[in-house]
């Protein structure tokens, strides 16, 4: 590879020559084009139109990374153990099979639960339940009603779920509180004398 | 007739079969009729299974084994997971701890007779109490055969559950105002596997399902670490408190309710005072609340699982029943609740 060819390259890269010629020879030639692309980046650098990172050969990279790519086969060679020792794993594979069921379903209800969380934090604080109508209880409402109501329903309905929140917990608290008898047999002759 | 079995023993000759047939000559005519159970003894060595006997089994393995095990509540639209660990330590005491594993902690921790609440909406205290109170009904692991006078034990049949066999076991409500409970319990250990509150149409309202459970010789080393850990303070509940007279009583309840708690109390998170009274029939807990009221509101309930939560404000008494039961039972407790303007009575059990 002579000098003036080098020369050539640059006056090209510097837009002083134009020749398909030497186009077509800098393409075939992998020296002269690694020249070509090193004088087009130094080019680059001067006029600072560098990007943060710079790639200097995309596809030998690419080329590289397929090339390490580990290969995905199951190994052909095992397949005679494998049948040979069959009808025990499919005794061992049963109870985890059960376990993993188990888990997956576990895992199902813990994703349903998210999600539920998410959606009901708009509305108040902790897990609500919603309102249902009594049967044949509930009173007809006239569209009128409704329209000059709205706001205060709304206020209501809120107001009901906290209600109905507070005493579904509290309902448990008293549980948690409540001894029983056996062990509240002492206060039981001082209930007569406690005060309203 | 005599001469007619020697015969047949003759032809058969058995030497077993004539001993039998010499020590109990009674036997002459079953073994005319049904020749199978006599010839297989070994039928006898397998009583029939009854319902009664397999809570038994449940009450007694939920007392007496140690195991570590993982469950969901399956309430409406929502699941609660849980984690809990058995024990029985050295002297015989029991160790528990039970852990919500979804948003804020709540743990319950128990050492014998001392049960911890850890939750949210409170600073974590400790009561004296020989039950811990979580989403599996105590009297599993109580004295179930109580539950007999207003329930029905039915032996069903069963199932795989967990990847184990299991027996399914339904406890029927004897009137139509209470749920039944399903419960499934595994053949080999006698434990709870899941569990179903259902209406009686058979509609599932709440459902605990077990999804791990692990039984071990000693008990697990969360608990060994909770018998060296201190308990929070236990909360003294002042002598007389769950006895106090009400202004008011409730004239209707389902056969088998008994008042475990009445009481004045502010509701924490409305700051509400209230009149209220605890029932229950050994399985299910009923509680309710009496306010005054200014404004009138019609009847309203909401579900949370198998739990109504029922309120209504009529006649200026705003009344609330909660509870594991059907809302129509809810709304009669609430109707049958009478005022006592003069000389307040305590409600007879």
């Amino acid at each position: 590879m002579s000098e003036s060819k080098f020369e050539t390259v640059s006056s090209l890269v510097d837009s002083y020559q134009a020749n398909d010629e030497l186009f077509d020879e800098i393409v075939k030639d992998s020296q002269l084009s690694d020249t070509w692309d090193r004088y087009h980046l130094i080019g680059d650098v001067m006029r600072d139109e560098v990007p943060d990172a710079i790639n200097i050969d995309l596809s030998l990279n690419i080329a590289q990374a397929i090339a390490d790519e580990p290969t995905v086969l199951a190994p052909v060679s095992r397949v005679s153990i494998t049948e040979a020792v069959k009808a025990k794993v499919v005794q061992f594979a049963k109870p985890f099979g059960q376990l993993a069921i188990a888990a997956s379903a576990a895992g199902l209800m813990v994703i349903g639960v998210q999600q539920n969380v998410a959606e009901n934090e708009s509305f108040s604080p902790n897990q609500v339940v919603q309102t249902n109508p009594f049967g044949g209880i509930a009173e007809p409402v006239s569209l009128n009603y409704q329209q000059t109501n709205k706001v205060s329903q709304k206020q209501a309905f809120v107001e009901q779920q906290r209600r109905f929140q507070a005493l579904l917990q509290d309902h448990q608290q008293q549980i948690k509180f409540t001894v029983p008898a056996a062990l509240d047999a002492e206060s039981a002759t001082e209930a007569e004398d406690t005060p309203k | 007739m005599k001469l007619l079995v020697l015969c047949l023993l003759v032809a058969i000759s058995s030497p077993a079969l004539a001993e039998e047939a010499k020590n109990n000559p009674s036997s002459t005519n079953s073994l005319k009729t049904n020749p199978v159970v006599n010839i297989s003894p070994a039928a006898n060595d397998n009583p029939v299974e009854s319902a009664d006997a397999w809570l038994k089994r449940l009450s007694h393995s939920l007392n007496t084994l140690n195991f570590s095990t993982s469950f969901v509540v399956v309430k409406n639209n929502h699941a609660e997971p849980y984690h809990w660990f058995h024990g029985i330590n050295k002297k015989g005491e029991k160790l528990e701890i039970l852990s919500l594993l979804n948003g804020a902690r709540r743990d319950v921790l128990r050492k014998d007779n001392v049960i911890s609440y850890i939750e949210p909406e409170l600073p974590p205290y400790s009561i004296l109490s020989t039950a811990l109170r979580g989403p599996i009904p105590n009297v599993l692991s109580g004295k179930i055969e109580s539950l007999a006078a207003a329930y029905n034990f039915n032996l069903v049949g069963k199932s795989r559950i967990l990847g184990r066999i299991s027996q399914l076991i339904r406890i029927v409500s004897k009137d139509s105002d209470r749920y039944s409970y399903w419960l499934w319990l595994d053949q080999k250990t006698g434990l709870l596997l899941k569990m179903a509150v259902a209406t009686r149409k058979g509609q599932l309202l709440e459902q605990v399902q077990f999804t791990h459970l692990e039984i071990s010789e000693n008990p697990a080393e969360s608990l060994q670490q909770l018998q060296s850990t201190e308990l929070p303070k236990i909360l003294e509940i002042p002598k007389g408190y769950q006895k106090q007279k009400l202004q008011w009583q409730v004239n209707w309840l389902p056969e088998g309710f008994v008042q475990m708690n009445s009481n004045r109390h502010h509701i924490s998170a409305t700051k509400q005072l209230v009149e209220f009274a605890l029932f229950s029939d050994g399985l299910v807990d009923v509680s309710v609340y009496v306010t005054p009221s200014k404004e009138e509101r019609a009847v309203d309930f909401v579900m949370d699982g198998a739990t109504v939560a029922l309120n209504q404000a009529i006649k200026g008494i705003e009344v609330s029943v909660v509870g594991k039961i059907p809302s129509q039972t809810a709304k009669r407790i609430a109707d049958s609740i009478s005022l006592q303007a003069t000389a307040p009575q305590p409600i007879k059990p």
